[in-house]
């Protein structure tokens, strides 16, 4: 009741979807509110002065009214805050974009939100815009993103016996929720065999600042073997499969 | 604006809203409304609408050229000599290629993709008719292929997508331009447009 009619938050457009009457329904993710659909009225007629900042990829500064309950709200104003114009004009930058969108879209939820997913994102799009290494920025944000989830997996200990997984001696389950010393691992359904250097590298994009983690380097199997690892963790938290990585494959 | 029974519809007008509620962009609310705009209409109209629509299902095809929705195989703008069939101006939708041809600027011919490359809502390039595309393109008289998808970030991966599929063929590949919109107001326009105009400029 109490609530005021419109109101002022800091975003993401991550989904936009053309809706009758030129108009667009955005999907932003937001710092204050979480994930966040809204209704652009007239968006995509050319005299609209909206449109260009509500561009996916874009962090926009926004001004919204409140829908009616069980409307959407509706998107008053909009201000680019950062546009990254670089990460949209390369194939590569694009896609892994459209990737870090469709991991916050189905990680994040209305209505509730997170600071921290929302800082990693705007600083992973930068980076890319920046020209860093688009490995690097999606496994380090793959794992951060499980990390602010509450998802993170287990990196020391056999998940299911608790004893420390020796150096080479180490199996991985995204459903046991980590790492499974190789005795263990014969239980489990779904197990991956993960090298030192993928434990390792793990647990470094964990700890590590971003700068940090893109200066490692990754020879194409271990990169391999993380893009398996990590995409095998978000798809049993979500469900299902994250649909931007077949088309980052099919480029790569 | 009383007596329209909106928690208990009568079955047909459930029936109604529910299907008008399937199609892209119609919430409930908008279902509801255009449920009763449609029971308001004289006979005559409503049953000329749903004619138009089981006629088109009926007679719709695609070209196999362009393709374009079209009661022909190929379609008037394929089969029209007067065109100019070095040039392929690739297209999202078919309301596209009305568009374009209302400027009466361009005489070349078309090709419909119907859709971008949106991996978030489940689109593919497998999903577009790209292979028909480049099926088309081997070994044609195409010297021009002007790709006019729209300046979204979509649009705009779906672009350099097909530039990357065409690179080996002998063809010269084009964009519109970015920028502007005719009667904006730079004062309003975002960074990205205003710094694609910027790139865009021409020598007057
Ligand atoms: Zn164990
Ligand atoms: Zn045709």
């Amino acid at each position: 009741m109490g609530q005021p009619r419109s109101f002022r938050t800091e975003g993401v457009v991550i989904r936009s979807i053309p809706m009758m009457e030129a108009g667009l329904m955005v999907t932003l993710f937001t710092r204050e509110w979480g994930k966040l659909r809204a209704v652009v009225h007239g968006a995509r007629k050319p005299s609209s002065k909206l449109v260009g900042h509500l561009e996916v990829l874009n962090c926009v500064d926004l001004t919204l009214h409140r829908g009616r309950p069980g409307n959407l709200d509706i998107v008053s104003q909009a201000q680019i805050v950062e546009a990254f114009p670089a990460l949209r004009m390369r194939l590569e930058g694009a896609t892994g974009g459209m990737y870090m969108t469709e991991v916050v879209d189905g990680f994040g939820a209305e209505g509730s939100p997170n600071q921290e997913i929302y800082q990693l994102l705007v600083q992973c799009l930068r980076a890319l815009h920046g020209g860093a290494p688009r490995e690097h920025v999606l496994r380090y944000f793959e794992m951060q993103v499980l990390d602010h989830s509450g998802f993170m997996p287990e990196l020391h200990l056999c998940v299911d016996c608790r004893e420390a997984v020796q150096p080479g001696q180490h199996l991985y389950s995204p459903e046991a929720g980590g790492t499974l010393c190789p005795s263990c691992g014969i239980k489990g359904q779904q197990v991956y065999h993960m090298s030192v250097n993928a434990l390792k590298t793990l647990r470094y994009f964990r700890r590590s600042s971003l700068e940090e983690a893109c200066s490692l380097r990754l020879e194409p199997q271990l990169s391999r073997e993380l893009t398996n690892l990590l995409s095998g963790t978000l798809k049993f938290w979500l469900d299902r499969e994250i649909r931007s990585k077949s088309f980052l494959e099919r480029l790569a | 604006m009383t007596g329209w029974p909106v928690p208990s519809a009568a079955p047909s007008v459930a029936r109604l809203i529910q299907e008008l509620n399937k199609l892209p962009g119609i919430g409930s609310k908008s279902a509801q409304r255009l449920a009763y705009h449609i029971i308001k209409l004289p006979p005559d109209e409503a049953h000329l609408l749903a004619e138009a629509i089981s006629v088109v299902k009926d007679r719709v095809i695609f070209c196999s050229r362009c393709q374009n929705l079209s009661d022909t195989d190929p379609c008037p703008i394929c089969t029209d000599e007067r065109r100019d069939a070095t040039q392929v101006c690739v297209v999202e939708e078919p309301l596209d290629v009305l568009a374009l041809e209302r400027t009466h600027c361009y005489r070349g011919l078309y090709h419909v993709l119907h859709g971008v490359i949106s991996p978030i809502n489940g689109v593919g390039p497998e999903d577009l008719k790209l292979k028909e595309l480049l099926t088309r393109l081997d070994g044609t008289s195409v010297q021009e292929l002007i790709i006019a998808t729209n300046p979204t970030l979509e649009g705009e991966a779906t672009a350099m997508y097909i530039r990357r599929q065409v690179g080996q063929l002998p063809l010269k590949v084009t964009h519109l331009a970015r920028g502007l919109p005719v009667g904006g107001d730079l004062e309003y326009a975002d960074e990205v447009t205003l710094s694609r105009a910027f790139q865009g400029r021409q020598e007057l």
